[in-house]
């Protein structure tokens, strides 16, 4: 994992949690999606990942690559399912934080309290 | 090694309903009995695998598309993964068969039954799987189906739950997946079976141990353990019944079996740190769950939080058990985990048949005292679950109590013991404390009841169930000890995977 990836994922991560512990339901699902974004950085980077080589052809020769200078090709497929699933489950935060604003006339989730009651 | 092909039925079956559910979205009866024998189909063939397993003493997998493990997908049912599937196909039929005689009116609505089914098809995949990611595709299809479910529920308090459950189940599933990215750095793999290969050989770098922590955290939040619990209550009791019913009961084991798979299989150097801590954290569920069901004020919500004690229960037993030093304790966690599934839910679809008749389908104990005054079978059968779940003979509750008992003497953890028989007998005050104001007391003037409530036949399938688990426990607890003894010798797992 080189410098540059490391410090993205870090600061991505550090803005995630912050923005999914806001009041505000709207901003918690950004930053929901900031988190998972960071953990598909950090999962792309600690793959074997050399970013100047495509996956299995070599652009000189067009023959396969069997030396052990390709990206991994497992974590680009895992972080196709994650970014699915990722954006499944913000879809349905979004729409049920759009129904919750209805019935709720606010976004705050301070307010959204009758549970507590 | 020979793929068995009825290890995929659990998983599929219900997911080729949902999409049969889809394509018969207009006409509610046929949806709900493609339902009823999509979930009757997956619970015959996890019968199928257990029995197989039984007789064969050897893990039955399928390889997926035929890519060969550790490079393909693999579903793996050994003894503990097939026993645990049969309790949550058990479970998921029988909140089928409750949906089919609901009165409710979310059970009427078109996707009702495919996110039913979906959340079953997750349940069991995630059981099954016998790889980290796949493990994680299968989670997040249980919470979105689930999360659907509760926020479509009759209780207009469901949204508000889902919203809070969504959260922070994110959060978890945000944490699962930083864990395998870890392991799949450190190892470069992500079948559990290389995985435990890799960690019983070589020395362990520091990413496996954090990995262990974040996953350790995964499970116990999906198991709703004291640091992770408060949204349980809530997210439970706003659910339609027969959600609930698998929600409360199954959904929860699922954390309970990760993390008995991790502590034997894969992190077994660490599994002494990881006991101690689940140990601790059993013993404050436990006091937490039963005490915030003596004081609580909905019949539901009573029952959600009593799933918290009786999960503080297992991991207490999963704390003292070791497969190789301490195998009774450990069989007593599982023996639990299955009978505590049935009682449960039956006690739950039970409560759901009494709300219904009210008018505002509540479950408050404020408004339904003397409820169930005239409704004898019910009463009856209410009657028996408490006791079940109390642990009175000669019901399945009393084995296993009676197993973890002597789990506890057997791992001599005297402190531990003494606090979890301590908070067992809560069990029984508000247990019978809720049964004689919902059956014995007469109600004050004339109730205004519905002529019609849900239909007893689940329930009563489910008690019959607990009866007869409590009448002939030999083949349950064989079962159990066959499990343990199967996960004292991880290599056969690995070699039933990796075909060595």
């Amino acid at each position: 994992m080189n410098l540059l990836f490391a410090i993205t994922t870090g600061i991505m991560f550090g803005l995630g949690v912050f923005q999914l512990l806001r009041r505000d339901l709207i901003k918690s699902a950004m930053g929901f999606f900031i988190l998972f974004t960071a953990i598909n950085l950090f999962f792309l980077a600690v793959g074997a990942f050399t970013p100047e080589v495509p996956a299995y052809i070599d652009p000189a020769t067009n023959q396969p690559i069997r030396d052990g200078q390709i990206a991994d090709p497992l974590v680009q497929a895992l972080i196709l399912t994650a970014i699915v699933i990722s954006f499944a489950s913000y879809a349905l935060f979004l729409s049920l934080i759009n129904i919750s604003s209805k019935r709720y006339e606010t976004v705050d989730s301070d307010n959204v309290d009758q549970l507590t009651q | 090694m020979q793929s068995n092909i009825f290890v995929l039925g659990p998983v599929f079956a219900p997911l080729i309903g949902a999409v049969l559910t889809l394509v018969f979205r207009k006409n509610n009866t046929v949806q709900r009995y493609i339902a009823l024998v999509a979930g009757i189909v997956a619970w015959l063939c996890g019968l199928a695998v257990l029995a197989t397993n039984i007789q064969t003493a050897t893990p039955q997998i399928y390889v997926m598309g035929g890519w060969r493990p550790p490079f393909g997908i693999v579903l793996v049912a050994d003894m503990l993964s097939a026993l645990f599937v049969v309790m949550a196909t058990t479970v998921v039929t029988g909140g089928l068969l409750y949906a089919v005689g609901c009165k409710d009116n979310s059970v009427t609505y078109p996707s009702f039954m495919e996110l039913f089914l979906s959340m079953g098809a997750g349940m069991s995949g995630s059981l099954y799987t016998g790889d980290f990611f796949t493990l994680f595709v299968f989670l997040e299809l249980m919470v979105i189906s689930s999360v659907c479910l509760v926020a479509i529920s009759d209780n207009s308090l469901g949204l508000e739950a889902a919203i809070k459950y969504l959260l922070i189940s994110a959060m978890g599933t945000l944490f699962l997946l930083l864990g395998i990215a870890s392991l799949y750095a450190t190892f470069g793999t992500l079948n559990m079976a290389q995985i435990g290969q890799l960690l019983a050989t070589e020395q362990r770098p520091l990413l496996a141990q954090a990995s262990a922590a974040m996953l350790m955290s995964a499970f116990l939040l999906k198991s709703a353990v004291f640091p992770f619990h408060f949204w349980q209550p809530d997210f439970h009791t706003t659910a339609p019944t027969p959600v609930h019913a698998v929600l409360s009961s199954v959904v929860v084991k699922v954390g309970v079996y990760g993390i008995i798979r991790m502590t034997t299989l894969m992190f077994t150097v660490e599994a002494d740190a990881i006991k101690s801590v689940v140990l601790v954290l059993g013993i404050i569920g436990i006091f937490f769950g039963s005490l915030g069901a003596l004081r609580t004020y909905d019949a539901k919500r009573m029952l959600a939080y009593s799933t918290f004690g009786q999960i503080g229960f297992i991991l207490v037993a999963i704390g003292w058990g070791d497969p190789l030093t301490q195998p009774l304790a450990l069989a007593a966690a599982i023996i639990y985990a299955v009978n505590h599934s049935f009682v449960k839910s039956s006690l739950l679809m039970l409560t759901g048949v009494v709300s219904s008749r009210t008018k505002t389908k509540t479950a408050r104990l404020s408004e339904i005292g003397g409820v169930g005054h005239n409704m004898r079978l019910t009463g009856a059968l209410y009657m028996l679950g408490g006791l079940a779940l109390a642990g009175i003979p000669p019901l399945n509750g009393f084995i296993s109590k009676l197993a973890i008992v002597q789990g506890g003497i057997d791992a001599q953890g005297w402190l531990a013991l003494g606090l979890a028989v301590g908070g067992g007998i809560i069990t029984l005050i508000y247990m019978m404390r809720t049964w004689q104001l919902v059956f014995q007391k007469k109600p004050d003037g004339k109730p205004d009841l519905k002529p019609y409530g849900d239909s007893t036949l689940a329930p009563l399938l489910l008690i019959g169930l607990c009866v007869i688990l409590g009448l002939f426990a030999g083949p349950l607890v064989d079962v159990s000890t066959a499990a343990v003894s199967q996960l004292a010798e991880p290599e056969i797992y690995i070699a039933a995977v990796l075909g060595g």
